[in-house]
């Protein structure tokens, strides 16, 4: 019967011909769709890496008239112990303002020996790991000790360590930065510090030192359970009063991560709104394509009946008329779909395409069998004289 | 071989209720040719599809080869069909989008015989109506005397015990209408097999062992 059908639909392929293209550009569709979706959705089952609840960021400038490195840092340290001597802080970290979920970004390349990645570089201070809680995976933070020596020390994420390193030990190797030798002291876990669905990144951590302090731009405040609005005014009150002429603010980390995340969520809802809409528009066509079959192949359905097909023989040929289309369309879909994870396009892992493949597949084939059940159920309840006499 | 009893046709709409076969009783003996006769729209083709079990009586039974067909299932009838009628068509009813072949192989497929023994059997029955050399063709390829044929080969493949023909030479000429009701004398004769026939042409039904006639949905000889 496979057979005959493969006959019936190579002598008709004129007319299968748009049939076959609307489900591969259904399929191509679906592909991007769920390519998106499996690399959110695996991106956001990955670990963090990181704590961010009760984590507040203060974001302001230098005052402004003090240039001079020694003052700036002078004024950070003082500033610093400000802030810990007040009972429901636990820990305070300086940092550039790239701190989690902000909207700033430095990347640049950095390389080790003959292998150069673009990684994000952050410049911290001491606390950063215990304000965070990273997780080290080999190694140290750096700390004091790591003042005034030659090289500047850095932590890397496990990921930018496996790029420069593969599975030989990083501890104590260097990493070239803008003409610098930085020394790696540490290794922490990968972590998602741009929003829970962004995929991983190159992380390279510097300490901050008296000759950065001017990279400083914001302070993250890990609080206690007790801390309140009441004590966000007074943090506010007591800040302003230390800086001067300067604009601060104050926000909490489990609102930036919010913000951040509906940036990647709202095109992709946008996205799915739109695909869903096309999709509609393909079931729809697809039905009245096999609806207006089965009236154009009335004949042919009475005379199956005639000839020894039942009702349920005849649905049945319907459907798998229609998942053979499916099939050849979706033939041509892979063949471009595979290209992606061969030709390993947009940097994004092999299985996240594989699975999306999958995904679509079987998301076609189920549309198919949806919009052609009726349609075959119909024509089975045909009687064979009427079908017949209607031809 | 065929056996009506009081069969009774009625079409219903939401305001008419029409009654196409008013209590017909009819046996057809095994290897009869019977042909069946009467104006149009008297019921004969009604006749022959409940016949071929192609439409259900509102009222009456039907036996074949001594079996009553009333209980059978949707499917049961589908086996029935396929096993002991051949149909045979005014408009040949051939498929255009398949080759003579595949189309004279229709039948088969809905049993379980190989893709082989089908090509043997299709290619036999061509051979048989003189189609030999149009196995690879379309049916618009063909003319109506030859899509008869086609239509008599894919009727026999199954080696039916019953033919039923509505009116299968009612869209030829004479010429080719007489060579199709060749075939069927000849399938009679030597096969054996029972051949119901509806047609409008007296002549044709001359050449059959028994003329029923219809009027307005009553057998009147």
């Amino acid at each position: 019967m496979l057979t005959h059908l493969f006959k019936l639909i190579w002598n008709k392929k004129k007319q299968n011909f748009l049939l076959i293209m609307e489900m591969l550009v259904s399929f191509l569709v679906m592909f991007a769709v769920f390519t998106l979706i499996v690399y959110y959705y695996q991106n956001y089952t990955r670990p963090r890496g990181f704590e961010f609840e009760k984590v507040w960021a203060v974001n302001y400038q230098s005052p402004q008239g003090m240039s001079d490195k020694d003052s700036i840092a002078a004024f950070n340290q003082s500033l610093k112990q400000l802030i810990k001597s007040m009972p429901q802080v636990e820990n305070v970290s300086f940092a550039a303002s790239n701190i989690p979920f902000s909207m700033s970004t430095h990347n640049t390349n950095v390389s080790h020996e003959k292998i150069s990645e673009m990684a994000h570089i952050y410049a911290v201070d001491d606390e950063h790991k215990d304000v965070l809680n990273f997780n080290l995976r080999s190694g140290r933070w750096f700390s004091r000790a790591d003042q005034g020596s030659r090289e500047t020390a850095a932590v890397i994420n496990a990921d930018l360590a496996q790029k420069f390193f593969g599975n030989g030990q990083p501890i104590g190797k260097t990493i070239d930065f803008e003409g610098k030798k930085l020394k790696v002291t540490g290794v922490i876990d990968d972590i998602k510090d741009k929003g829970d669905y962004q995929g991983p990144d190159n992380n390279l951590f510097i300490r901050i030192d008296t000759s950065n302090q001017a990279w400083i731009g914001a302070i993250l405040v890990k609080v206690k359970p007790t801390a309140d609005a009441a004590f966000e005014s007074r943090l506010f009150k007591s800040l302003s009063n230390v800086i001067r002429n300067s604009s601060i603010e104050i926000e909490h980390l489990a609102d930036k991560r919010v913000t951040k995340n509906n940036l990647t969520l709202v095109p992709m809802i946008i996205l799915l709104v739109v695909a869903g809409f096309l999709i509609i528009n393909v079931a729809l066509g697809l039905f009245g394509v096999l609806w207006y079959n089965i009236s154009k192949r009335k004949g042919e359905i009475g005379l199956r009946r005639a000839v020894g097909a039942s009702g349920g023989s005849v649905s049945k040929q319907l459907v798998t008329e229609a998942l053979i289309l499916s099939t050849l369309s979706l033939i041509i879909g892979l063949f471009f779909a595979v290209q992606f994870p061969l030709m390993n396009v947009f940097d994004l892992a092999a299985d996240t395409y594989y699975i999306a493949i999958a995904c679509a597949v079987a998301f076609i084939y189920l549309l198919v069998i949806i919009c052609s059940l009726y349609p075959g159920r119909q024509a089975a309840s045909i009687y064979p004289a009427v079908a017949l006499h209607e031809e | 071989m065929i056996r009506l009893q009081n069969i009774e046709k009625v079409y219903r709409t939401e305001t008419v209720e029409t009654l196409a076969l008013n209590s017909i009783s009819l046996d057809v003996p095994k290897g009869e040719f019977l042909s069946i006769m009467g104006p149009s729209g008297c019921g004969k083709s009604t006749l022959l599809n409940i016949m071929g079990l192609l439409d259900a009586p509102s009222k009456g039974g039907i036996q074949i080869d001594a079996q009553a067909t009333g209980n059978l299932s949707d499917k049961q009838l589908a086996q029935f069909r396929n096993q002991k009628i051949g149909f045979i068509f005014q408009s040949y009813h051939l498929i255009n989008d398949l080759k003579v072949l595949d189309n004279v192989e229709l039948p088969l497929l809905y049993r379980s015989s190989t893709a082989k023994e089908r090509k043997q059997l299709a290619t036999e029955v061509l051979e048989k109506v003189g189609l030999s050399n149009r196995v690879k063709h379309f049916p618009t390829q063909l003319s109506g005397g030859q899509k008869q044929r086609v239509a008599i080969a894919r009727a026999i493949v199954g080696r039916p015990e019953i033919i039923l023909a509505d009116e299968p030479t009612g869209n030829l000429d004479s010429a080719m209408g007489n060579e199709i009701m060749e075939i069927l004398i000849n399938l009679n004769r030597q096969e054996g097999t029972t051949i119901v026939m509806v047609t409008h042409d007296e002549q044709m039904a001359r050449k059959t062992h028994r003329l029923v006639r219809l009027f307005d949905g009553s057998q009147v000889q």
